[in-house]
């Protein structure tokens, strides 16, 4: 649809802290379907380990923008932005820097009555991603 | 965009208050009228997208403080559609024991998570989400990035067989219902200048990744 960015977003669960009762495993099975999707961007889990490589995707929807997952909204701790930048600077591998967004892994609050973070986290994650982004845009601006 | 490279923005919900919290459950029991709930929704959202500007975001939401959860709120906004926490929906389960392990293994809280189920034909009362946009609009001169849920997690938790057979046949006719409503939604946000919508199909891992997909399910 032309006038507005669309995006679809996908992830293991969110439910929950506890990380063994998530779902395990890379987007592979999914491409097919992704592939067929007209939407520009793809919203995707990649700050856990579950979510596999970023290859998977990155090689076979290079053509569209990720919305790259890269803290974890499940945890107290906030991610150090320089874990941020390796990763978004792996994705440039096979994106250009104007294709690669910084989101959290999914929302800090899906379910009202289940949220899976606190107010004070969730802000001091936002500021990890937001300094991430300037170094990146130092680094990789033209 | 105010960088065309690296824009951060978030997946949509963000943690509620109890304040909050308070007002969701009085306005669920039909203590609190919706007006009421809403004053105190707004009062959550100008917090959070403050949170957001502050914070250098580029493109930001609502935090999804007016919904019970991120599907299950389109009760508010449908006809033909009823909110029932999943301890309700349990006697429709043809195997209630399967079931509760179910909940009880993936550490779901069958109390806290509420289905959005069809329960007749579907109309759209009022939009889904263009209230919640164009309240964000006031706030900040920043785009404003809108979640949907998306049509597959929709049509598969609003069809409870028991409930939805008195408004559609099958689930594959609930689902062209659920379609259009989501276009014309999608529609109206970017003719309202949503800059994103986002349509959140998390249940689509499940498919693919689940050994036991039919003890998996409770979305």
């Amino acid at each position: 649809m032309s006038g507005v960015r669309t995006g679809l977003h996908v992830c293991r669960g969110n439910w929950s802290r506890q990380e063994d009762v998530l779902l395990t495993g890379d987007y592979h099975a999914l491409l097919p379907a992704f592939e067929a999707m007209r939407v520009q961007q793809f919203v995707l889990e990649y700050a856990t380990p579950r979510a596999g490589e970023l290859s998977i995707v990155g090689e076979a929807l290079k053509d569209r923008e990720l919305g790259l997952g890269c803290v974890n909204p499940r945890t107290d701790e906030a991610e150090d932005p320089a874990s941020i930048v390796a990763r978004a600077e792996e994705a440039l591998q096979f994106y250009r820097p104007d294709q690669i967004w910084l989101n959290p892994d999914c929302g800090f609050g899906c379910f009202a009555s289940r949220c899976v973070n606190e107010e004070a986290h969730a802000v001091a994650k936002l500021r990890s991603m937001t300094t991430a982004a300037a170094i990146l845009r130092e680094r990789h601006g033209s | 965009m105010r960088s065309d490279m690296f824009n951060v923005t978030q997946v949509g919900s963000w943690p509620r208050s109890r304040e909050l919290l308070r007002a969701l459950r009085d306005k669920q029991r039909g203590l609190m009228t919706r007006a009421d709930f809403e004053r105190i929704a707004d009062q959550e959202v100008r917090r959070c997208v403050q949170h957001q500007v502050d914070a250098g975001v580029d493109v930001v939401v609502d935090g999804e403080h007016r919904r019970d959860n991120f599907y299950s709120f389109v009760t508010d906004k449908l006809d033909g559609t009823r909110l029932m926490s999943l301890a309700e929906m349990l006697d429709t389960v043809d195997d209630k024991a399967a079931f509760e392990e179910m909940l009880s293994t993936l550490d779901v809280p069958a109390s806290a998570i509420r289905n959005p189920t069809c329960t007749g034909k579907l109309a759209r009362r009022e939009p889904l989400a263009v209230a919640e946009l164009e309240f964000v609009q006031q706030l900040t001169d920043r785009p404003v990035k809108v979640t949907l849920p998306g049509p597959y997690l929709l049509t598969r938790s609003m069809w409870v067989g028991a409930f939805s057979r008195s408004g559609y046949a099958d689930k594959t006719e609930l689902g062209d219902d659920v379609v259009r409503i989501l276009r014309d939604e999608l529609v109206e946000l970017r003719d309202r200048g949503a800059a994103f919508v986002q349509f959140d199909e998390p249940v689509l891992t499940e498919i693919v990744l689940s050994e036991d997909d039919h003890k998996r399910t409770f979305m």
